[in-house]
């Protein structure tokens, strides 16, 4: 860049000297400056080079007629008068006005890959270059062609000089102010956004646009957080979507910062992390900014920030860094504390839940245990008072029946943990779906309910009877009991491409629509159903689910408040692979 | 005379109902039944109970709202809460009641809650 600058600063100089008459033309003279301008378009191609890429081919022919020129110069100057001819003159001219719009180009293609403040010091090279190449045109040609006009031409020249050298200083030697003012933009957007970071569903999620903000704030391509291990003694990055592992004795300068918990950086990987130069040369990085990520005394990890170029950067770069790094900080601490708050609430939920368990199991014990109790106390008491007396049959018989209750509760809880382990199901049968209902239906009539099967024909598969029963029973019970105020419970079985269906519908209270996908998970019961007016266990879908799965189906429920309900369930028919085998009633 | 106003049990549970009034009965107490707050409150005002034995967690109308309309009503009537639940002495507390039979309960502790209760 300096040299840059130097070839262009000679070149006014010996212009403005030969001007005033100081210097008399000399072949010399000329063949200084007719070097120093080539060097100049030399150097543009080597800074673009720095900042984005130019093909090889393109540099050696550069680098050839460099070396043509100058002989060129050197060999066919007349002198005196010491001159170049002007053929010579015109084809320099062209050339270097089409390296420029060589140039132009290439900055202007790089920039929209580039972001923040690197675009704009990109744009900022190639508004330099193409006033170059103005200046160039007119000195070279205004002249030459309208020589009545010399002294526009002359001014013209001037200010696209002037115009072009603003360029290339903001663009190449970006004054820290600019700088700030470019980068701005980018950091605001980012610490605008920090605050909803900690909100987004992964840890992954927030480090992928917490990586993003930084690259965009400081104008780099990428960046990548690494975070501290404590366990394994690893920083753990994720670059392009690989894991990449850094422990602290590896020597990186990431593992540096994050020891030292200082901001660093370098513009040559290569050489300042020499047992890596081969994964930074493989990844195409040049450059690093990288910052601890730090909590108070909690280390977090690290920022690094990289780029393929050097220039990308610049010293006070580390400072933004270092700012960006304490925000991410601050977010991977809020965030942590969002994962605690959760997981203390995931456990008081569960804790909750078991107790609600408990207690309903409890008190659905407690009923049935109470009339055992008392009729068996009762009968104890008539015993005594009249030993003659016939025994009580309606007691005896109202004692058996509360101990078949009670016995199915706590079938039900074993049930429930059966179903937890996936062993319901046990021998399966041929199974006629309809008859099953028809039985159930049947026993769930009373005045206020009606129970309507809408098929007739027979539908049939190799179930676990005992459990498709419990099944249909459950579904239809469940129908019932919330129907308080009574009406029509439909069931209806088909089937339908390979697939046995069973639907059970009520015009009952309904399942509110947040309900809807907890209803089959354990001890759930819905936030409209009052356990003071609907005794239960929260366990009998949870059953229901796990019947159905263990046997390849499906189990779904539609519903809204007040809407009553309607659960599909959909099994398997597959009886075509089992008909007439030993299960068959009659396939003997 | 007013021994011979009944004690009227009102739960939702058929074999308690039944249970508890054949205790009452073979112990010679008059009994009232009803299955839910609501039938309750048809029994206060058919049979004028000396006392109530009454379920908390009920279809229709709960014990809570049976305690509730029979204070809006101005009635001054013992109340025993029985219930499985944990809650037995605070929900007893919470509406007025003289006391709370906790199930499973003894025949016993039934017949001893129910002589504790002061004949009005």
């Amino acid at each position: 860049m300096a040299v840059l600058f130097a070839s262009a600063a000679l070149v006014i100089l010996l212009s403005v000297l030969g001007r005033l008459g100081i210097l008399r033309p000399h072949p010399a003279i000329t063949i200084v400056n007719v070097a120093a301008i080539l060097l100049m378009a030399h150097m543009l191609l080597r800074l673009m080079d720095d900042f984005t890429y130019v093909p090889t081919w393109v540099m050696r022919s550069a680098e050839v007629i460099l070396a043509l020129f100058i002989l060129a110069t050197v060999f066919l100057t007349p002198s005196p008068p010491a001159i170049l001819p002007s053929w010579l003159t015109i084809t320099l001219i062209i050339y270097l006005i089409l390296v420029l719009i060589y140039t132009t180009v290439g900055f202007i293609r790089a920039s929209q890959k580039a972001s923040g403040v690197t675009r704009r010091r990109m744009r900022a090279v190639a508004v330099g270059s193409i006033w170059l190449a103005v200046t160039f045109l007119i000195s070279g040609f205004g002249s030459r062609l309208f020589p009545h006009l010399a002294g526009l031409w002359t001014a013209f020249g001037h200010l696209a000089g002037l115009g072009s050298s603003l360029g290339y200083y903001v663009g190449f030697a970006t004054p820290g102010i600019l700088r700030r003012a470019w980068q701005e933009p980018e950091l605001r957007a980012f610490l605008g956004r920090a605050a909803r970071l900690p909100r987004l569903p992964t840890t992954e999620a927030i480090l992928r646009e917490m990586e993003v903000g930084a690259a965009t704030s400081v104008g780099a391509p990428n960046a990548s957080i690494g975070l501290w291990d404590e366990t394994a003694q690893v920083l753990r990055f994720t670059v392009n979507g690989e894991p990449l592992e850094w422990r602290l004795e590896d020597g990186t300068i990431s593992g540096q910062a994050f020891t030292t918990q200082q901001a660093l950086f370098t513009d040559d990987l290569q050489r300042d992390q020499p047992a890596y130069a081969g994964i930074a040369r493989a990844r195409g990085v040049k450059a690093l900014l990288v910052a601890p990520i730090t909590a108070g005394d909690k280390r977090l990890g690290v920022l690094a920030v990289y780029a393929p170029r050097a220039p990308i950067f610049a010293d006070e770069d580390l400072e933004i860094v270092q700012l960006l790094a304490d925000q991410a900080a601050v977010i991977l601490e809020s965030r942590a504390l969002i994962d605690e708050a959760a997981r203390v609430r995931a456990r008081e939920e569960v804790t909750r839940l078991k107790d609600d368990f408990l207690s309903a199991a409890a008190h659905d014990l407690k009923t049935p245990l109470t009339t055992l109790v008392g009729q068996s106390q009762l009968l104890e008491r008539r015993a005594l008072r009249d030993p003659a007396a016939p025994a009580d049959l309606g007691g005896i018989q109202k004692i058996v029946r509360e101990a078949q209750r009670l016995r199915t509760l706590v079938l039900e809880l074993l049930d429930a943990s059966r179903a937890e382990q996936g062993k319901l199901v046990a021998e399966r049968e041929q199974v006629d779906l309809t008859a099953i209902v028809r039985d159930v239906c049947a026993r769930h009539i009373s005045h206020r309910h009606v129970c309507e099967l809408e098929t007739r024909e027979s539908v049939v598969g190799m179930y676990d009877p005992t459990r498709i029963q419990q099944l249909i029973d459950n579904l239809v019970e469940n129908a019932v009991k919330y129907s308080p105020e009574g009406g029509e419970v439909r069931v209806n079985v088909w089937r339908e491409d390979g697939w046995n269906h069973l639907t059970v519908s009520d015009q009952g209270i309904g399942i509110p629509s947040n309900d809807l996908p907890h209803i089959f998970e354990r001890f759930h019961r819905a936030s409209n159903v009052d356990d003071r007016r609907f005794a239960g266990m929260g366990l009998g879908l949870f059953i229901c689910k796990g019947i159905v799965e263990e046997h390849g189906g499906r189990i779904t429920a539609a519903s809204g408040l007040g809407q009553g309900s309607t659960f599909h369930v959909t099994l398997p028919a597959q009886v075509e692979a089992h008909a007439g085998g030993n299960h068959s009633p009659d396939g003997k | 005379m007013e021994n011979e106003s009944p004690i009227l049990v009102v739960d939702d549970d058929p074999s308690i109902l039944e249970t508890v009034s054949e205790v009452l009965e073979f112990e010679g107490y008059p009994v009232a039944t009803a299955t839910n707050g609501r039938e309750g409150l048809d029994a206060v005002e058919r049979v004028q109970p000396r006392l109530v034995l009454l379920d908390m967690r009920m279809p229709v109308l709960d014990g809570w709202g049976f305690a509730r309309v029979l204070k809006e009503r101005g009635i001054k009537l013992p109340i025993l809460v029985m219930t499985a639940a944990q809650d037995a002495r605070s929900w007893a507390q919470e509406i007025g009641a003289a006391g709370f039979i906790a199930k499973p309960f003894d025949l016993t502790d039934l017949l001893s809650a129910v002589e504790s209760v002061p004949l009005s």
